[in-house]
């Protein structure tokens, strides 16, 4: 009998057993090579962004530089970043992290995964005015770029319990997210009482991250989009040296070009595919919107926080709107400037003060490629402020962190005396 | 507090691995402990209607607190008297609690009825089947403590497959050999690992990866596409691999318990004919049907000689068999017709075959037709899924 027991039950066992040796153990499981960070930091996929190990891998190399933003990243043109320092074989290669729905609150917890590589390094951040809405970050939106990895990570790193700590894990719970697992649930709800993680928890937490490391040394790398043969192809349009003027004038020609079935200097295909069918509807449509008065802004200083703990040197980008087009929809312009000197308050008076100011560009032609997005023109002068600040030798930046941006006060204060 | 719903994680095989440890090496060892069987029972029952559904906990005890009393009523007047009008009130008393649930949605613009649960479709069946043998006289010594069990025997609580009293008798009170005990585990095993391949991984790529970015195309292209076309295939792929996974775990799990739970598929794609496919898919629930709905419906009409022929009376049968069951899988359009199409396809069917038969010789049989047959067969019953999967009820809806 015991003989038959184990040919029956003998692989089962051994299986399970090798796969909790496989999942649970402390070691990585897998090598990620330099064509891996290469096509990863094209990709724009939610699974780079999520993860740990491709992201990590790719920034232990001085030469990937993060760069945080949304949507606007997947607007490949000429002018775009990564085409630029791939044509003129820049000493940095963006590492694009950013897709449509990432807001601040996705990048500070998807940066809780890379804070050793992001120490005393250098970082480009593209700031969208949109993200600034009265509701904040969309819950199905985070929730698409979350891993509990990156809360598991985030729960075990915190040392002493801060205004940043309490703060987060507050907005976490906030999101069905924090909810979904009911360990992590117990122990943000501890963080955001200003306690300390239980031993159990800790434990737990321990077990869990190095599952959840597993899963993403194992999957992460097998879908990765290839980006690769877009910047190819853009790269040929490029001239062979790089000259402003001329590529200035590539800009606008490249704009008259693909701008030919409207009025508003946005992209033919944009245009003809979201909003020629609809345009009616959007005339004044925007007339109340505000992005002055948003819980992003806290969640904004999260991001800020993390910068300052990890010393990282960031470039922040402030694009502008299509004029001619929220001047149809009726955004507000004095609603904008207000958005603008307001974001500028909160980076300049804590200490960051690279920043590349566009917001009233929103009425040089060609300068974006859509609504609110950059274009050919607006990514070129965009480049005026990266490709310096990246290749240069920058000061080392004091940072001094203020609580008063998690406050109620500061989401919703209109205007900022400076 | 802990609630799962069955069979959905790793998590559960671990408990119900644990679990099923004692009565495992009991059987080994010849012994039944029945004691240990209830309470892992009332373990996991507490387990799937715990916690946060335990309104659903509640509906439960009090729906087997009702079906037990009124079968065990029913058996003891069956044993003094034989009145078909008594015999009719209990059936009927028996599917109330099942038809307002069903009922409750359509009426209540899709609001649950409070006195559902999951599973609550595969208790009446048993309980409607208990009552029809006592009548039928088969059926002689009930015993309302083993039929509880019989009823909330865990493994096959939520879905099915629908078992009969008198064979999970049998089973129930003996202790399997040991020879035969462990192929039943070697069976067992089996067939919860398929149902890991079926449920987790097949059921995964259809139903999960292919089907929502189908189901998307579909409704933008605003009618006709092939991406509909495709959603009909995929959908039918992803409901045979993810209920007929789940039946094999519940079968599996039964086989541990020493409880040969009938099987539940049996490659239905493979079906030549409509005839043979409900001979092949959810068996248990279609066998059901045939034994308590179909036959006895059959008697009734030839008993009162209600049709002339018995083709019509085989035909008309037919059409109200399959149209009760579906307005069991629920009262909206699209489950009726799916019923009804199935009706009309079992007739058309019969007639096929006669005619075939009448006219051996003309109508070559062979290899190439077999085969086509199945094709239509299979494109057939993938077209009635689409039917029964609401998604053209999304699509009209959403114009």
């Amino acid at each position: 009998m015991a003989k038959k027991l184990f040919l029956i039950f003998g692989p089962v066992v051994f299986a399970a057993l090798l796969l909790f040796a496989l999942l649970f153990s402390p070691f990585k499981l897998n090598h990620i090579t330099a064509k891996t960070e290469n096509k990863a930091a094209l990709a724009l996929s939610p699974n780079v962004l999520k993860g740990q190990v491709i992201k990590e891998s790719a920034l232990s190399h001085e030469k990937f530089v993060p760069f945080f933003g949304s949507s606007e990243f997947s607007r490949f043109d000429f002018s775009h970043p990564s085409v630029l320092a791939t044509k003129y074989n820049r000493s940095y290669t963006p590492f694009l992290m950013g897709a449509p729905g990432t807001q601040s609150l996705t990048h500070y917890f998807q940066m809780q995964l890379i804070t050793s590589q992001m120490k005393n390094r250098k970082a480009v951040f593209v700031i969208s005015p949109q993200w600034f809405v009265k509701k904040g970050a969309r819950k199905d939106a985070f929730g698409f770029y979350y891993s509990p990895l990156q809360s598991t990570t985030w729960l075990l790193d915190r040392k002493q319990n801060n205004a940043t700590d309490r703060y987060a894990a507050q907005r976490l719970l906030d999101m069905p997210s924090g909810n979904a697992n009911h360990t992590i649930m117990m122990a943000l709800r501890r963080v955001a009482k200003g306690q300390k993680i239980t031993h159990q928890q800790r434990t737990y937490l321990i077990y869990e991250q190095r599952l959840l490391q597993h899963e993403d040394q194992l999957f992460s790398a097998l879908k990765i989009k290839n980006n690769q043969r877009k910047i190819d192809r853009l790269t040929k349009q490029l001239p062979e040296h790089y000259q402003l003027h001329e590529l200035n004038q590539l800009a606008v020609k490249q704009g008259e070009k693909h701008t030919t079935n409207n009025r508003f200097g946005i992209d033919n295909r944009f245009y003809a595919r979201r909003l020629r069918s609809k345009e009616k509807k959007f005339k004044n449509f925007e007339q109340n919107w505000t992005y002055t008065q948003s819980p992003e802004f806290s969640d904004f200083e999260l991001v800020l926080d993390q910068f300052a703990a990890s010393d990282t040197n960031v470039e922040f980008i402030i694009p502008p709107v299509n004029e001619k087009w929220s001047k149809y929809t009726g955004l507000s312009t004095k609603m904008l400037k207000q958005f603008d000197q307001k974001i500028r308050y909160q980076l300049t008076s804590q200490g960051f003060t690279n920043i590349c100011d566009l917001s009233d560009k929103g009425d040089v032609p060609y300068f974006m490629q859509d609504t609110i997005h950059l274009g050919w023109r607006g990514w070129l002068a965009a480049d005026q402020a990266i490709d310096p600040f990246l290749t240069q030798k920058q000061t080392t930046p004091t940072y001094h962190m203020n609580n008063k941006f998690y406050s109620k006060e500061w989401q919703n204060q209109l205007k900022v005396n400076n | 507090m802990l609630s799962f719903t069955p069979y959905e994680n790793p998590m559960y095989f671990g408990i119900l691995g644990l679990g099923l440890l004692p009565i495992v090496i009991g059987i080994l060892c010849g012994k039944r402990f029945h004691w240990y069987e209830t309470l892992i029972s009332v373990f996991f029952l507490i387990l799937t209607f715990g916690g946060p559904k335990l309104t659903q906990g509640f509906a439960l005890i009090a729906y087997l607190i009702y079906e037990v009393l009124l079968v065990w009523c029913y058996t003891k007047y069956r044993k003094k008297n034989n009145n078909t009008g008594v015999f009719v009130s209990a059936v009927i008393l028996a599917i109330i609690p099942l038809v307002i649930v069903k009922l409750t949605p359509a009426i209540q613009n899709g609001k649950q009825s409070i006195i559902g649960f999951l599973g609550i479709s595969y208790l009446t069946f048993k309980a409607v089947q208990t009552i029809m043998e006592s009548r039928d006289g088969v059926l002689k010594a009930f015993n309302p403590w083993f039929f509880l069990q019989f009823l909330v025997f865990f493994p096959t609580i939520s879905s099915g497959p629908i078992d009969r009293y008198r064979r999970f008798k049998r089973d129930y009170d003996r202790v399997p050999k040991q020879g035969k005990y462990l192929q039943l585990l070697q069976k067992g095993l089996h067939n919860i690992f398929k149902g890991f391949i079926y449920k987790y991984m097949l059921a995964y790529v259809f139903g999960t990866m292919l089907l929502p970015k189908l189901e998307h195309q579909a409704l933008m292209a605003h009618g006709l596409s092939w991406s509909l076309v495709g959603v009909m295939y995929v959908y039918s792929m992803y409901l045979f691999f993810d209920f007929a996974g789940y039946s094999l775990f519940a079968v599996g799990t039964s086989y541990f318990m020493g409880i040969e739970t009938p099987m539940n598929f049996n490659s239905p794609f493979k079906s030549r004919n409509i005839k043979d496919f409900w001979n092949r898919w959810h068996m248990t629930l279609s066998f059901w049907f045939r034994d308590y709905i179909y036959m006895r419906l059959v008697f009734f009409f030839m008993k009162h000689k209600v049709f002339k022929s018995p083709k019509t009376t085989a035909n008309v049968t037919y059409i109200l068999n399959m149209t009760i069951m579906g307005f069991w899988h629920g009262v909206t359009w699209y489950y009726v017709t799916y019923g009804i199409l199935h009706g009309a396809a079992l007739v058309v069917n019969d007639w096929w075959l006669r005619y075939k038969k009448s006219h051996r010789g003309q109508i070559p049989h062979n290899k190439f037709t077999e085969v086509f047959a199945t094709f239509i067969t299979f494109n057939f019953v993938c077209f009635t899924f689409l039917l029964f999967s609401g998604f053209l009820n999304k699509m009209i809806m959403m114009k």
